[in-house]
């Protein structure tokens, strides 16, 4: 198997749920076999896991307050004018 | 949850404005993360996620609602952040590395009042580390990689959201991880 374009390629099809089972097959033999991919997709795997762990943040304080104060104003119901 | 979204919309069409403020209430921490993330700056966040939710209240007639709501709100979010990158002045990178040092001031202050296991020193560095390779990623591979990996959209979600086609978010996201694993690897 080609490292650079088939094993990389089916690394992200793995990563995506797109793998089929002959592919999964062919790519852990693959991986079992090379060194330079198994790193390759360690550090997917690595980088993958980092991007998830970034913190949660909050909107500030009064956020919805604000967005509604700047909404533009309802149109009013025409009064009834005796 | 999804239901309620979807009476409080019926609402705000039928022109009752304060239906609407459950709506933001519901959204804004969500809005407000995405366009954090998407602008690497709390200030343009902000202002970037207050503009989205006025727009989707003054577009609420062009919401079809048999969609999902939180796809065209996020779509809407998703282009103003994209937008609002591509009228950055230069000058304005100067501004966003000063702002980059809040996190270290935040930080040193952390650090003179309490004592801080070391591990979670090191995971802070590598917390803001990580935001900001994230921030410098082109902003076609950056919405993906947050829609996907930050906010759980799934793939099919995220071409819905972005309206490209499913198999152009698949080699975005793909460069997006390869360019991501090139900056962190030597982590």
């Amino acid at each position: 198997m080609n490292c650079d374009k088939e094993a990389i390629m089916l690394m992200h099809k793995y990563f995506d749920g797109d793998l089929t089972k002959s592919e999964e097959a062919s790519l852990r033999e693959h991986l079992e076999g090379c060194e330079a991919c198994q790193k390759h997709f360690h550090e997917l795997k690595r980088t993958i896991t980092w991007v998830q762990s970034a913190e949660k943040v909050s909107a500030p304080e009064g956020f919805t307050s604000k967005v509604m104060d700047n909404l533009p104003r309802e149109k009013r119901r025409i009064s009834y004018i005796r | 949850m999804d239901l309620m979204i979807k009476e409080k919309i019926k609402q705000v069409k039928k022109g009752d404005q304060s239906a609407f403020e459950d709506v933001v209430t519901f959204y804004q921490h969500k809005i407000y993360q995405h366009c954090y993330r998407m602008l690497g700056n709390a200030h343009e966040a902000e202002d970037i996620a207050q503009e989205a939710f006025i727009r989707a209240y003054t577009n609420i007639d062009s919401y079809d609602i048999n969609r999902k709501f939180s796809t065209w709100l996020y779509r809407i979010a998703t282009n103003l952040t994209i937008d609002r990158i591509r009228k950055r002045k230069p000058d304005y990178y100067l501004d966003a590395e000063v702002k980059g040092t809040d996190g270290l001031n935040m930080y040193s202050q952390l650090e003179s009042d309490t004592i801080l296991p070391e591990a979670e020193v090191e995971n802070l560095e590598l917390k803001s580390y990580i935001h900001h390779e994230i921030s410098e990623l082109p902003p076609k591979y950056r919405s993906i990689i947050i829609l996907r990996y930050l906010e759980e959209f799934s793939l099919q979600e995220i071409s819905d959201i972005l309206d490209i086609p499913l198999g152009t978010v698949k080699t975005r996201i793909h460069r997006g991880r390869e360019a991501l694993r090139k900056k962190l690897r030597h982590v």
